[in-house]
């Protein structure tokens, strides 16, 4: 980039973050020119998202420095960063839904614009400045995802934004709706206003970014003008080189078919079908949102979807609640295990035999002697590092409370484990663990069907992937014969998928 | 260095002295009533007095033995009330017409359906929370409590008007087994029966589950909509418990005399040590709990405060439970 | 530009998804019509100028006290104390009396009103406990304090001015309806046109949303809990003046129904919706039943029920209405 260019209106220098467990962010930096449109390309779990919190306010940097505008950014709230300017719409959109449009973009400033008229009125002007024909009087709950997009940035530009940062703003757009975007997003920049654009969508990427900077687990791997940049060396970029001694040897114990799925349709899901075989790690790919933990829940009959037909060792198995599942030998690590998979107050030894109640009881009686067994055995088996079985569960470290969920199912050893992100918030070598416990669990016959959002561990665990890209199955990939840039082609929906 | 050092230290005793205050206010404050009672009123250790305060354990203590497993299932009731009006005045009305035993059943009956009423509203709404629930079951008990009016005519029936035989309530009322009162020997049984469905059938362990985490108990199987339906009807069979054993006792039924037993239960539960969170608590703590209101009631009364500041203190002391029970850290 | 997105409006089923839908949000306007429809049949003195007048009167204490529930209930809370505080204000405003001028002891009265909320605010708002549970106990505790200063005798005013405050009428119309209207007024000019008005909305809207925004969440929740406590000592004021006594028994069950009034009116115990006239419409509703029951001459025990099954009905709805925007994990 050569001396004398543009005005650069947002300078970050050496970031960094770390969550309990994990470093989401490590010496990030990046420079943002005033007056063009700054992309950020990276895979799940690359830090896009703590970097533009930390931008915002609502995290606080560990390290590092950040500049906007000339004034050095400390310390700030998400309220202080939108007066001094910059801009943040996130993908989760930031409206209060039961108020109005008008309202919503003057959240907090009714009296600044003297009342409702005022709001109205000038909430109507920057409307119109940007094309958008909604009535400001109009609920914001009943307002498209795109509607709403526009009022977000209306509300940006009514705080003079110099800097806007765009989440993911496209992902539930359609055609239409992404051209006006894109229409609103030169007017803004002629208008001299930054654009820092997130997106998964390379095809955007190229059609309006001038600099585009790749992010993968936590760093900035490159930046340079996006006419410097091919597509494919996005990708490669985005997705990086595994490093083959963090996981073990793939296992290979692939046998015959144990379940099919059959047409999964859901308000988000069109149509989902597959197979999963004996001793196979199925592994589904996609973005966020694309619909791969709604497909585990469907089958799991933790949600209500109907219509789907779910064959187990080719016998139908209708599945309605997750007590049916399991009584079908399915066990479900959920995404979240502190809210769904863990009673925090409650001992290891509770969370471990939950799931087995009726093995540890005779006539309806619990028999705590079995129930000992049960916490023992598996504390045990999986080395789980705790003090005593009577701690409560919230001690442990999170690659220990995964594994308590684990030794929950394996106790009843099911058929079929799904795993909704085994192993996020958890440091390598318990990751290393679990991994080896995936193995052995194929090895020994059942199936596991692997939702992850780091492209790395399915790639190197999984014998077979599914990319899911809104709602559907995509591709179906062998990933030890398959170039990684094709895999994520398909979850990126293209290559004959939805563009 | 040294001073960081100290300051840490200070502050590992302040937060094990305010944890412990935390947990335990409640019970060191009505300890030092107790103490300060037996000082100034030496009349409260006298014999009769104690046997008076066991004999006062029947009634709130079924309601507050069954609120019990309705909180440690995550949600709470407050319709116990209505529905101590509403058995109350059927029971003693069918106790002439059906006989003794018939009559007891249907009461006991009763108040099962009225707890699975509470469970069938709080089901078919979807309403899932404690602060929903909350809501309900107060309306329900205008319901029950309405019934209850409508079905007695405000009208208040007492033993002598029966003609036939009521000597099985009358013994429950005020019959003896050795030293002990039969609604004592009652509660030890109740008490006996509960703990055991509390800790050691499967069912209790589910309960218990369900109010630690729905979501976590949902996904590995248990059923909680079942765990819910159950923690209403036996709170409404113990609630039914509870009013025969005290128009047993008054030898009276009107349809208010369940009045303010919602709140009397909630905070014997709550002083108990049982969370309002869910999942964790005891009917043995419970037990602790009503023995602390009653002493608490008890000493008040030797003290000479009228009963209408003793209102006063049981909410200040319910607001005062509440609010360092939402304070516990997990 | 017509394609860009598709209203929520237009996504639904057919005829009874929209009757569906209308009714539920107009609740309160559709049992209003149901039962003047019904009145129509009775050849009593319904429609007479008189008996709607009354109507109105008495409903007027109840008025008052939902447009100061209504603020919390938009915030996301909910008072159930306010019974409580209606019957001590009342007393007090009489018994201090005997001490002061008239005119500083009702303003003392309100003052302890005020100080109620200030307290039910701190417990509710700053340190986050449940609102239900924690006004329910502050109206039993206050109970307590309203027995206590009255001994259960009810306390006679002394003052022939006082009396006139709640029982003569400014040509013709009675005052207490004036002072409502005054109160409704001043209650719709908050909501509607005041900034602290529109972030209750926000507050209860979306918490989370309302906060990042930079509105003092904290204080403006609180202050919805100290108005709605001054509102409740104004209504007992109020009523202590029409009955021209102070006595303990008049809080039972008006806390449950003016917040159930409210939730009638429109407002949903979600927050974030509703308004000042659609909770005056709801009460309005309680209030016509009242007069519509009376006049039907259904047993005072029916009536009762039918009020008990009209409040858990409308919990029921709204909790249902819940369940729609609720994910169940």
């Amino acid at each position: 980039m050569a001396a004398g260019g543009p005005e650069v209106i947002l300078s970050i220098k050496g970031v960094s973050k770390s969550f309990p467990g994990v470093k989401a962010l490590d010496k990030v930096s990046i420079d943002v020119r005033r007056g063009t449109v700054h992309g950020i390309v990276g895979e799940n779990g690359a830090g896009k998202s703590t970097l533009m919190k930390i931008l915002s306010g609502v995290y606080q940097k560990d390290s590092g420095s950040v500049q906007f505008d000339g004034s050095l950014v400390e310390n700030t709230t998400p309220h202080q960063s939108m007066q001094s300017g910059l801009a943040i719409i996130y993908q989760e959109l930031n409206l209060v839904n039961t108020m109005s449009v008008g309202e919503n973009v003057f959240l907090g400033r009714f009296k600044e614009m003297k009342g409702m008229r005022g709001t109205h009125a000038k909430a109507r002007e920057l409307l119109d400045s940007i094309g958008c024909k909604v009535p400001t009087t109009r609920l914001v709950s009943e307002l498209s995802v795109s509607e709403k997009q526009m009022v977000e940035i209306c509300k940006a530009l009514s705080f003079s934004s110099k800097l806007i940062i765009m989440d993911e703003p496209s992902s539930s757009l359609t055609g239409e709706e992404m051209a006006e975007l894109v229409k609103i997003i030169r007017q803004l920049k002629e208008k001299g206003i930054s654009i820092i654009y997130i997106s998964h969508k390379l095809d955007e990427i190229f059609q309006f970014c001038d600099i585009v900077s790749v992010m993968r687990d936590g760093h900035v791997v490159d930046t340079k003008a996006v006419t410097e940049f091919t597509r494919n060396e996005l990708i490669s970029k985005m997705v990086g080189r595994t490093i083959e001694n963090e996981y073990p040897p793939r296992p290979h114990s692939v046998g015959a078919v144990v379940m099919e799925v059959r047409s999964i349709k859901t308000h988000k899901l069109h149509d989902i079908s597959f197979k999963l075989h004996k001793g196979e790690i199925l592994g589904l790919v996609g973005l966020v949102g694309a619909g791969r933990t709604e497909i585990v829940r469907a089958i799991y009959g933790a949600d209500k979807a109907r219509g789907h037909q779910v064959f187990l060792g080719g016998k139908p198995a209708a599945i309605r609640t997750p007590r049916h599942a399991k009584d079908f030998g399915i066990g479900l690590i959920p995404e979240d295990r502190k809210l769904q998979g863990l009673i925090l107050p409650f001992s290891v030894e509770s969370n471990i035999s939950m799931g087995s109640i009726r093995k540890f009881s005779r006539l309806g009686f619990l028999r705590r002697a079995l129930e000992k067994g049960i916490g023992a055995r598996q504390v045990q088996a999986l080395s789980i590092k705790t003090p005593s079985t009577r701690v409560a569960v919230n001690n442990l470290s999170g690659g220990n409370q995964q594994k308590v969920i684990v030794g929950r199912w394996l106790e009843i050893s099911p058929q079929i484990f799904i795993m909704d992100e085994p192993t996020r918030g958890i440091d390598v070598g318990a990751k290393y663990e679990i991994y080896l416990l995936m193995k052995r669990i194929v090895e020994a016959g059942g199936s596991i069907i692997l939702i992850s959002s780091e492209l790395p561990e399915v790639l190197n665990m999984a014998n077979r992937v599914l990319t899911i890209f809104e709602g559907r199955i995509t591709g179906e990939f062998h990933p030890e014969n398959t170039p990684v840039d094709e895999i994520m082609k398909a979850a990126l929906g293209l290559e004959g998928g939805v563009a | 260095m040294g001073e960081v050092a100290i300051r840490m230290r200070g502050n590992a005793v302040t937060r094990a002295a305010q944890s412990f205050f935390r947990d335990y206010l409640v019970l060191v404050m009505i300890t030092a009533l107790v103490a300060v009672t037996a000082i100034v009123e030496p009349k409260f250790l006298n014999p009769r007095n104690l046997i008076n305060i066991m004999r006062q354990f029947g009634p709130l203590m079924m309601v507050s033995l069954g609120m019990t497993f309705v909180i440690i299932g995550g949600f709470i009731d407050l319709s116990v009330a209505g529905i101590i009006n509403l058995v109350a005045v059927v029971t003693i009305s069918l106790i002439g017409p059906l006989g003794q035993v018939p009559a007891l059943l249907a009461g006991l009956v009763l108040g099962a359906a009225c707890g699975a009423l509470n469970a069938a509203a709080i089901l078919t709404s979807g309403a899932l929370t404690q602060a929903e629930a909350l809501f309900l079951t107060f309306g329900m008990s205008t319901v029950f409590s309405a019934l209850a009016l409508l079905y007695s005519g405000g009208m208040t029936m007492h033993f002598w008007d029966i003609k036939s035989s009521k000597a099985m309530f009358e013994t429950i009322g005020a019959g003896t087994v050795g030293p002990f009162s039969v609604s004592f020997v009652i509660f030890l049984v109740v008490l006996f029966l509960l703990w055991v469905f509390q800790t050691k059938t499967t069912e209790g362990r589910a309960i218990s589950l369900t109010g630690g985490n729905k979501t976590a108990a949902r996904l590995s199987g248990i059923r909680i909509l079942r765990s819910i339906f159950v923690i209403y009807v036996v709170c409404g069979l113990m609630t039914a418990v509870g009013a025969i054993v005290l128009f047993s006792r008054i030898t009276t039924a009107a349809p208010v005399i369940g009045a303010g037993y919602e709140t009397n239960a909630i905070l014997s539960v709550v002083v108990g040590g049982t969370t309002l969170k869910g999942g964790k608590g005891s009917v043995l703590r419970t037990v602790m709990g009503v023995l602390l209101v009653i002493l608490m009631s008890n000493c008040l009364d030797l003290l000479g405060v009228s009963t209408y500041l003793q209102v006063v203190t049981k909410g200040a002391i319910l607001i005062l439970a509440i609010w360092l029970d939402n304070r516990k850290q997990v | 530009m017509t394609a860009n997105g598709i209203s929520a409006r237009m996504t639904g089923g057919g005829v009874g998804a929209r009757l569906y839908s209308i009714v539920m949000r107009q609740k309160a306007f559709v049992a209003i019509i149901v039962m003047l429809a019904v009145m129509l049949f009775q050849p009593k003195h319904f429609y007479t100028a008189y008996n709607l007048l009354d109507m109105l009167n008495s409903t007027s204490i109840l008025l008052i006290l939902s447009f100061g529930v209504t603020l919390t209930i938009i915030a996301g809370g909910c008072d159930l104390s306010i019974g409580g505080i209606l019957v001590v204000s009342g007393i007090l405003s009489i018994k201090l009396q005997d001490f002061m001028p008239m005119g500083l002891a009702i303003v003392a009265a309100i003052f302890f009103g005020v100080v109620v909320g200030f307290v039910n605010g701190f417990l509710s708002v700053h340190q986050r406990t449940e609102p239900f549970i924690i006004t329910l106990g502050m109206g039993l505790l206050l109970t307590g304090v309203a027995q206590q200063l009255t001994d259960a005798h009810p306390v006679p005013a002394k003052n022939p001015a006082f009396m006139m405050i709640g029982n003569g009428d400014f040509h013709g119309v009675p005052n207490l309806v004036i002072i409502m209207l005054v109160c409704f007024a001043l209650a719709l000019w908050l909501m509607r046109y005041t900034q602290f008005g529109r972030n209750l909305y926000a507050i209860g809207g979306d918490y989370e949303v309302a906060r990042y925004s930079g509105i003092p969440v904290i204080r403006t929740k609180w202050l919805a809990f100290v108005i709605s406590g001054g509102g409740a000592a104004l209504a007992g004021v109020l009523l202590s003046a029409k009955l021209n006594t102070g006595s303990s028994i008049y809080g039972d069950l008006t806390a449950l129904v003016v917040n159930c009034g409210v939730v009638v009116g429109g407002t949903s115990f979600a927050g974030g919706i509703g308004g000042i006239p659609q909770s005056a419409l709801g009460l309005l509703v309680f209030g016509m039943l009242d007069n519509v029951m009376n006049m039907l001459a259904i047993e005072s025990y029916y009536q009762v029920l039918l009020k008990g099954l009209v409040i858990v009905a409308i919990i029921w709805l709204d909790c249902f209405a819940q369940k729609r925007k609720r994910e169940f994990v």
